[in-house]
């Protein structure tokens, strides 16, 4: 006998009530109510607690069903554990011998810096343009120098004028005071002042020598700074002997054949340590065939 | 007296300018040019007591314009000419005597030898 419609209808809304005011209805209600409508009957269908074993037991009587679960993979250690627990299974594998590490090859930097490898050709590191650089900053710092011996000379003919000024006025003091001097000889200011002006001259002399020797050892300083001219014409020969030479071997190793450049060996036997012996080689082939 | 300096470096230029000025030559009585082909140019406009050149310049060199001014500067046929040059071979200085060069001073020098060089043409 199936269920009539009012009697879905009123499960239905006892179950929706529930679900407003009490925690959802149990398997176990569910049950009393199914098992108080006619026609309706437990089968036993539910597959709740049936364990998995059983499950397999059903689908095992069951022809064509294959188990496709992935077996779970055998690690070597306990390969070699069967291995080792069935007679006659010999490991006649040879253990591959380690191969040493080859060296780190340094850096395109450190070979250079080393001395191994030339710097790359570019503009600061020409011969040429470098000697040329320096002829001209050379002559550059040259010109600087010069102006400040120029200077020193300025200021110290600034201070020469100053001193003949200065000896002026002191020849007329010296003068002025000789005559009131000779006219009051009691009083002492006077030849005292002309003591003092007298030194004073003296001093001035002095200083006006130490201009004059300064002035001779700038003179002398910018005599000297002909070594610059001297240094840039002998950069300038060694310069033409590089460019003449450059010349002489760009034409030596000139290649005028038109034949492609054929790739080069880089390790060839017999060069080094870098070169592998027969036993690596045989340690490499195997170690790769396995 | 008025004096050209030919020399391609600034720094000989002023040294030599500077014996001259201690000789008594003031600032505005010598002129300065880099190499021959400056100096010819300003041999054609102004005129020069003595000439001082360098050997070894670029364009023209010292050796090449005392040529041309004893060959073609008309108002400079004649005028004293000393070569100051680092070129000091025996040879160099046969080649610029002949070329018309009135004295040779070989760098580096000092203020003395110049002096002495150039007294002659200062009495003159």
């Amino acid at each position: 006998m199936s269920m009539t419609q009012e009697e879905i209808e009123a499960l239905m809304n006892d179950t929706s009530m529930a679900d407003d005011s009490e925690p959802e209805a149990s398997e176990e209600n569910i049950d009393d109510i199914l098992a108080g409508i006619d026609g309706i009957v437990d089968d036993g269908s539910t597959t709740e607690g049936m364990a998995e074993e059983s499950i397999d037991d059903i689908l095992a009587g069951i022809d064509g069903i294959v188990d496709e679960e992935p077996q779970e993979e055998l690690s070597n250690s306990d390969m070699d554990d069967i291995l080792a627990g069935i007679e006659g299974v010999v490991d006649d594998t040879p253990a591959p011998t380690p191969i040493a590490e080859a060296p780190k090859a340094p850096s395109i930097n450190d070979q250079i810096n080393s001395g191994i490898y030339p710097m790359p050709v570019e503009n600061e590191h020409k011969v040429v343009n470098q000697l040329n650089e320096v002829a001209e900053d050379s002559e550059e710092k040259a010109s600087q120098i010069f102006d400040v011996l120029s200077f020193i000379l300025d200021e110290n003919d600034m201070v020469s004028k100053n001193t003949v000024k200065v000896n002026e006025f002191l020849d007329n003091q010296i003068k002025l005071l000789e005559t009131l001097n000779t006219k009051f000889p009691n009083i002492d200011v006077f030849s005292q002042n002309i003591d003092q002006a007298n030194d004073i001259k003296v001093s001035m002399t002095e200083i006006s020598n130490s201009i004059d020797a300064e002035n001779n050892k700038v003179f002398e300083a910018m005599e000297l700074m002909q070594f610059h001219d001297i240094n840039r014409q002998k950069i300038e020969r060694v310069m033409a002997v590089i460019r003449k030479l450059s010349n002489y071997l760009s034409g030596i190793f000139a290649d005028d054949s038109t034949k492609a450049e054929v790739q080069i060996a880089q390790h060839i036997s017999g060069d080094g340590q870098d070169t592998v012996t027969d036993d690596d080689l045989d340690s490499l082939i195997a170690e790769f065939n396995n | 007296m008025k004096i050209l300096i030919v020399d391609d470096s600034s720094t000989m230029r002023r040294i030599i300018g500077n014996v001259v000025q201690q000789l008594g030559v003031q600032k505005g009585d010598f002129d300065e040019a880099e190499d021959g082909v400056v100096a010819w140019d300003m041999l054609q406009k102004s005129k020069y007591d003595v000439i001082l050149t360098d050997w070894n310049m670029p364009n023209m060199n010292g050796l090449e314009l005392v040529k041309k001014i004893r060959s073609e500067g008309s108002s400079h046929k004649k005028t004293p000419t000393v070569m100051i040059t680092t070129e000091g071979g025996k040879g160099e200085v046969i080649t610029a005597l002949k070329a018309g060069v009135n004295n040779y001073i070989v760098k580096p020098f000092n203020a003395q030898t110049l002096k002495e060089k150039l007294d002659p043409f200062f009495k003159s």
